[in-house]
């Protein structure tokens, strides 16, 4: 089998009270690009800062490369941008990624390339502290792509940008990972994911809900709306049926919501052999985001 | 090393508080160095009027004694150089600029390690003052100069460095701990002004000498004057060992403290 990128295993973590991770484990394999979804205070931020040894997990353990020793040899190959941008504010932006350059072991080489793919090649050689927060963003992603590395980390990338800015950020991504880079992506904007990511993991109150292709959470989750003249059998019949995850009656249907593989014929087949002749079948695909939605109202 | 070397050279080459720091602490220095012998002599000269003894003039920068005197003067700057170590390290923190060096492939251990470096660096060029000062105006001051009236006292030098490092390191170990530039420069400034001195008082005499602020005051103590010998006290005129030992203790102990903290911690 593949040698996994990233092997996370039962990590947990609590700030006093609050659990922020809860036995959280997962898999990142090359060249996947991992969306991790989650809403604001989700465990997502906290996850990306144990990964690259910001902050310490009160339990479990995590792999970067298959390794477990010498991290910060691992980090030297990663691209990171967490929470938000932080550089030395009285130094310049060329000066700044001079810096990150040194500590990664990278050459000067990629510096002007990465300035000049964030669109900040005019604005190097001012300090840091003059930056607006949408140019001290850039200037955090281009600081991901020095030393072309093995992993990219981008924690929420396009918070506080504009629309160009956004669109700017989100097509370097898709450059990077055709490239064959492993990105890790959190974000709590669903669209974002979607548009950029190969692989989901959804996050909330620290629990890992769901984890898979991007294209088969969509499949996965199938909502059906059927009809028939005895409501109350039909009910009783569906909770029988294979793949049925929830059941619920809404006005003048029951709406199943399947996990599995099915289609339209079956679903007939099988009322039929319960006896119940359907008056309106309907298949309807989810969308992610009311799957999301769904996952968080749990 | 020299990577980290490297990689700090920029973050204070290029930082204007830094090089302020550095120019008033080096500007005091001298001007102390260079000035004092003009302050006690004016206090002499005021106070021998009133004494029925005369004092005899002399010169505090007559080698080899020039070593020990700069030596003891400069120990009551060392807080303007530990201010340039607590703002870099804290600024670390307050700017979280930490992360920066960690997630992008430094081990806390460096991280650590390149600040004892600049801890170590500063209080090297501080030494360096002290020598260059000291051989100026030994050169100056020296009637019947020989080779060995310079090197004689030269101990101090080396004495000094260990005092200002040390109490260095006392200033890395807070700005670690507290991690925020006002309160830890407060901290400094309370233990060393107040808490450590009523410690001192209130414990018994054997164990007070091994406070680490008078630990590093005993390494050098007070000159010999020629006014002191007329009133028949007598300071140590050498470095102990011992003193020595207890301060480069208190170092390995404010580094360990620093790694077994971080071992652990949030950053």
């Amino acid at each position: 089998m593949e040698q996994a990128i990233l092997e996370i295993r039962h990590l947990s973590k609590s700030y006093g009270p609050i659990k922020a991770l809860n036995d959280f484990s997962l898999e990142v394999f090359p060249g996947d690009v991992l969306g991790i979804l989650g809403p604001n205070g989700s465990g997502k931020t906290t996850t990306l800062g144990i990964l690259m040894d910001i902050l310490k997990p009160d339990s479990g353990e995590f792999l970067w490369f298959g390794q477990k020793e010498n991290k910060h040899l691992a980090r030297k190959r990663i691209g990171a941008l967490l929470e938000q941008p932080v550089f030395y504010p009285y130094l310049s932006a060329v000066r700044n990624l001079q810096i990150v350059a040194d500590i990664k072991g990278a050459g000067y080489d990629t510096i002007g390339e990465a300035l000049e793919m964030v669109g900040l090649s005019e604005r190097k050689n001012s300090k840091f502290n003059t930056y607006s927060l949408g140019m001290k963003q850039r200037l955090a992603v281009a600081a991901t792509l020095l030393g072309n590395p093995e992993v990219l980390i981008l924690d929420e990338p396009t918070n506080g940008l504009d629309p160009k800015s956004i669109a700017l950020i989100r097509n370097l991504i898709k450059e990077v990972a055709s490239r064959g880079t492993t990105v890790l992506l959190a974000s709590h904007l669903l669209d974002e994911v979607q548009k950029t990511c190969t692989h989901v993991a959804v996050l909330n109150k620290g629990k890992l809900l769901h984890t898979g292709r991007v294209d088969e959470v969509l499949n996965a989750t199938l909502r059906v709306e059927v009809r028939a003249e005895d409501m109350d059998a039909l009910c009783v019949a569906a909770g029988e049926m294979k793949f049925v995850a929830d059941c619920k009656r809404e006005a003048d249907m029951v709406v199943l919501y399947l996990s599995g593989e099915t289609d339209a014929a079956e679903i007939n087949k099988f009322f039929v052999s319960k006896g119940i002749y359907l008056s309106h079948l309907a298949l309807k695909k989810k969308s992610l985001e009311s799957y999301f939605l769904d996952l968080l109202t749990e | 090393m020299w990577t980290l070397l490297k990689i700090d050279f920029k973050k204070y080459f290029y930082s204007r508080a830094f090089w302020v720091m550095l120019a008033v602490y080096f500007a005091l220095l001298v001007m102390f160095f260079f000035g004092v012998e003009k302050i006690v002599n004016e206090a002499l000269k005021s106070s021998s009027k009133s004494s029925p003894v005369t004092i005899p003039a002399f010169s505090i920068y007559a080698f080899p004694y020039v070593w020990h005197n700069l030596a003891f003067l400069g120990g009551f700057l060392k807080i303007f150089l530990v201010l340039i170590v607590l703002y870099f390290v804290t600024h670390e923190f307050s700017d979280k600029t930490i992360r920066l060096n960690i997630m992008n492939g430094m081990s806390r251990t460096q991280f650590i390690f390149s600040k004892l470096l600049f801890v170590l660096l500063l209080s090297l060029f501080s030494a360096l003052v002290l020598l260059v000062s000291g051989f100026v105006l030994g050169m100056l001051h020296t009637e019947e100069l020989t080779i060995s009236m310079i090197t004689q006292k030269a101990e101090f030098i080396p004495a000094y460095f260990l005092e200002v490092f040390t109490f260095g390191m006392l200033g890395m170990f807070l700005g670690f701990l507290i991690r925020k530039p006002i309160l830890s420069i407060g901290a400094l400034a309370i233990y060393y002004y107040i808490a450590e001195p009523i410690m001192a008082a209130v414990l018994p005499d054997k164990i007070s000498p091994y406070l680490p602020v008078e630990a590093m005051g005993n390494l050098i103590d007070v000159p010999n004057t020629a006014l002191m010998q007329m009133f028949g006290v007598q300071f140590r005129g050498n470095v102990s060992l011992q003193d020595a030992f207890i301060c480069f203790v208190y170092s390995v102990i404010f580094t360990l403290l620093i790694f077994l903290i971080y071992r652990n911690k949030d950053l």
